[in-house]
């Protein structure tokens, strides 16, 4: 018998077709992590904007340049499709929408909906 | 027909590596596994398992094009150019197609995949209800193939801790089971960080059951039997 550190595993996951569900699912982990890292600096952005004319005119010019622009449709985009697949996932959870059908149906809804408001934010932004 | 084929021999290779083959059907060959057998007559040193070829054994559960099936039931006519197979993602890997699953029957084990019940046997058997046996459907057809739990992201990073969603079907089929007498002890067992709640509902399992059953579905129902027992 072969020693197990010397055993392969096949984990390549470039390699493996994932259903439209897996997709949403792993969106949201990725969007959730995109707002954990955006969220302080919007907020903080948010904070200075409010401190007079002066903050707000700073605030503006640290927004001005394209790549921020383009950072910010990422947020939309992570904003909009971590609430739509977290309220599938919540729903789901009590067992609405849980028969895969009906499950593939939501998974498309939140990737397409997520991917159409940041198209829409980049139309506003960019 | 083109194939290309996950080769890993661990007496001999270094790394895995993919095999090319060229292959001249029979009209007669309708399925992978047909395929399969005739690939091994060119080159004996190729390893997968197999059973009964007709979907019930769920001996040979691999990854086919991408997504984990059972080689048996996969028609050829469906298949894409070059065939490309892979062993069940996650599992250790023996050699080529064959992985090791061990540590999924362990969980199999661990979940007490039988009737528990100190009462008295009555003279002729345990009888059920038509609406208690049908409770046990779309339970007990569970072949343990593995294409779900090899399917299933979160078993793939806790594979030790996460039950996995063949295990949990399974566990479920028992909970079910009006015969049984060990329900709160067997939801105690699943109520845990791992065991069970590493499922986040990602229904890869349901996608790729080849018996068409709902792993994720009974977890669900797991779930919900917990929290109404006030566990």
């Amino acid at each position: 018998m072969p020693q197990t550190a010397r055993r392969a595993r096949f984990l390549d996951l470039s390699r493996i077709r994932f259903p439209v569900g897996a997709i949403c699912s792993i969106g949201h982990r990725v969007s959730g992590v995109a707002l954990a890292v955006a969220l302080p600096l919007l907020i903080a952005l948010f904070a200075r904007s409010l401190a007079g004319a002066e903050g707000y005119a700073e605030a503006a010019r640290w927004l001005a340049p394209l790549p921020v622009r383009a950072a910010l449709v990422l947020v939309v985009w992570a904003f909009a499709h971590h609430l739509l697949a977290g309220v599938r996932h919540l729903l789901m959870d009590v067992g609405a929408g849980s028969r895969l059908g009906a499950a593939r149906a939501s998974a498309w809804t939140a990737n397409l909906a997520g991917l159409a408001l940041a198209v829409l934010a980049a139309g506003a932004l960019l | 027909m083109r194939f290309s084929i996950y080769r890993f021999n661990p007496e001999r290779d270094a790394r895995p590596y993919m095999q090319e083959y060229e292959l001249a059907l029979d009209p007669h060959d309708r399925m992978l596994l047909d395929a399969l057998v005739r690939l091994r007559a060119q080159d004996d040193s190729l390893a997968f398992r197999k059973s009964c070829r007709e979907g019930v054994c769920g001996s040979d559960a691999m990854n086919i094009n991408g997504r984990n099936g059972l080689a048996c039931i996969t028609r050829l006519a469906d298949l894409k150019e070059p065939v490309t197979l892979r062993p069940l993602p996650g599992f250790p890997v023996v050699r080529d197609l064959v992985v090791d699953m061990s540590t999924f029957f362990a969980h199999y084990h661990a979940i007490r995949p039988y009737l528990v019940n100190d009462e008295p046997p009555p003279a002729r058997e345990r009888l059920q209800s038509p609406q208690e046996r049908a409770a046990l459907d779309g339970l007990y057809e569970c072949i343990l193939c593995g294409a779900c739990t090899g399917f299933c992201p979160s078993w793939w990073w806790n594979p030790e801790r996460f039950l996995g969603p063949a295990a949990l079907l399974q566990a479920m089929r028992f909970i079910a089971d009006s015969r049984d007498r060990a329900t709160a002890e067997r939801l105690e067992f699943l109520d845990d960080a791992y065991r069970l709640y590493r499922c986040r509902t990602i229904m890869n399992c349901t996608e790729v059951c080849p018996k068409h059953l709902s792993p994720s579905r009974a977890i669900e129902h797991i779930r919900r039997r917990i929290v109404s027992e006030g566990l």
